[in-house]
């Protein structure tokens, strides 16, 4: 197997997402790889201004100098689209992930099974691993 | 004779100033309005879609769980779309708009029907609601046909690609589905190189067009790029997503399509229908509500032979490179699974 480079992590600014952000910088520094943090545009947030883009990176900032990892490691990539298409569209070019990191409940979730399910869906098609994080497990 | 089927979701599945309102359902009817049609106008009530018709392109516990989340009062789906208490019965109702055209164009054999229907459909998956949309009230229409051995053109003229449909229909020979669209831009699918599946190769065209396009843009992707799979499949029913989101004044996309443009799209696709009583529009997106208003009355106008366009078409904008690169790519994609599948497979 060849060793882990690009870890790609999908972030909406919801509290699961931040979990995932927190696992997935702890395990760029244990096998020396680089983070691409991923965020979907959909449609009503391309049609609003940049701010909530521009939000979003500073959270991810922030989160980089909690967790103490080289911001050098750390890139932010935004992308059209929904979060489950974005992230499957993650392992080419130009991210190139070999691993996709999500929380296990994104905005707008809910308690069903099948919609609104991004890790679920994730998991069932994406071409490389992909890890679900549980909330309050992004330390363990 | 314009047929009307609808209108349906005037009032019901309101997410509260989501773009995607009530609100659209009377600018739609306003533009027809203003054709002042008389008797060359016929309102067919629609009914809703039962779950044998649903269940041809939609997964049933996607459909169980959908129907149950609207029970205990709905909520988000996903940042983008909603669901109400009412929104279940709404979209069924969306959905049997579209089957109750077909039904009215198969016993007349002559018209053109418009689905005036909301929410609307082409972003939805089998499994799974989004981009505003909870069942693909084309793809149900579509799947009704196919059913009956009919062969199915699908023109998508909305201003985002319709990922839904063409994951329904990625392996259906019997379906060609054509989408122009603005790219980059939500839901990030309908790249050129996406041309179906292995039993249907050439049965997808996906016309990327930047930001910018202009009505002749989205004509030459069309003449240029689609036409040749058009020829080559024949169709017995021409359906088109019809969304006027491409609109320069749409707040949710950045085409600068006039109302004119849709009237000369709108005759352009009339062209690929074998004959009259055979084309079918449904209500996509569209959310500056004047420009709906107008561009919906321009097109309906275009399809009934009369002249209404309150603005010019639009050219010179860019884009032909992009319609260039798109044949290219999708020429090099046809050819690459060509060389791996049965010769009655090749579709052009």
């Amino acid at each position: 197997m060849s060793p882990l480079q690009t870890i790609a992590v999908g972030f909406d600014g919801s509290f699961d997402a931040e979990a995932a952000v927190r696992w997935a910088f702890e395990l760029a520094r244990q096998v020396d790889a680089d983070v691409v943090v991923v965020h979907a545009v959909g449609l009503l947030e391309h049609a609003a201004d940049r701010g909530v883009a521009v939000e979003l990176e500073k959270t991810v900032e922030r989160l980089t100098r909690e967790a103490g990892i080289d911001p050098a490691r750390v890139h932010w990539h935004l992308a059209d689209g929904d979060p489950c298409s974005v992230l499957i569209r993650a392992v080419v070019a130009p991210v190139a992930a070999d691993l996709l990191v999500v929380g296990s409940r994104g905005q707008g979730a809910h308690a069903g099974r099948l919609l609104g399910s991004t890790s679920l869906e994730l998991a069932e098609h994406a071409a490389v691993p992909v890890v679900i994080v549980p909330t309050g497990r992004e330390g363990q | 004779m314009l047929i009307v089927s609808g209108p349906t979701g005037g009032s019901e599945h309101d997410g509260g100033g989501h773009p995607e309102r009530p609100a659209r359902i009377a600018a739609v009817m306003a533009g027809i309005d203003d054709l002042h049609l008389g008797t060359d106008l016929q309102i067919v009530a629609p009914y809703a879609a039962n779950l044998a018709q649903m269940t041809r392109v939609h997964d049933t516990a996607y459909l169980d769980e959908l129907a149950a989340f609207c029970q205990a009062g709905g909520g988000q789906l996903d940042p983008d779309t909603y669901a109400t208490a009412d929104s279940w019965s709404a979209a069924r109702r969306a959905a049997g708009a579209g089957l109750a055209a077909v039904d009215t164009l198969r016993q007349r054999d002559d018209g053109v029907a418009f689905v005036v229907a909301r929410p609307p459909g082409h972003h939805a998956l089998r499994d799974r609601a989004m981009g505003f949309c909870l069942l693909n009230n084309i793809a149900i229409s579509a799947g009704a046909l196919t059913a009956n051995d009919e062969r199915v053109l699908i023109i998508d003229w909305d201003v985002h690609h319709g990922n839904g449909t063409q994951a329904i229909f990625w392996d259906d020979p019997n379906v060609l589905y054509v989408s122009t669209h603005q790219w980059p831009l939500f839901p990030g699918s309908g790249t050129a190189q996406e041309i179906g599946g292995p039993r249907a190769l050439g049965r997808t065209v996906n016309v990327p067009l930047p930001a910018g396009a202009t009505g002749d843009v989205v004509r030459r992707a069309i003449g240029e790029v689609a036409l040749p799979a058009i020829d080559d499949f024949d169709p017995t029913w021409v359906l088109i997503s019809a969304g006027f989101d491409a609109h320069r004044a749409d707040p949710l996309a950045e085409l600068v399509l006039s109302s004119g443009d849709f009237a000369e799209l709108a005759r352009m696709v009339a062209g690929f229908a074998p004959r009259p009583g055979r084309l079918v529009l449904f209500l996509e997106g569209g959310y500056d509500l004047g420009a709906l208003r107008m561009s919906v009355a321009a097109t309906l106008g275009a399809l009934l032979g009369d002249f209404y366009q309150p603005e010019d078409p639009t050219c010179g904008g860019p884009g032909t490179e992009m319609v260039h690169q798109a044949r290219a790519e999708r020429d090099e994609a046809l050819h690459r699974a060509w060389s791996l599948a049965p010769s009655e497979r090749r579709v052009r």
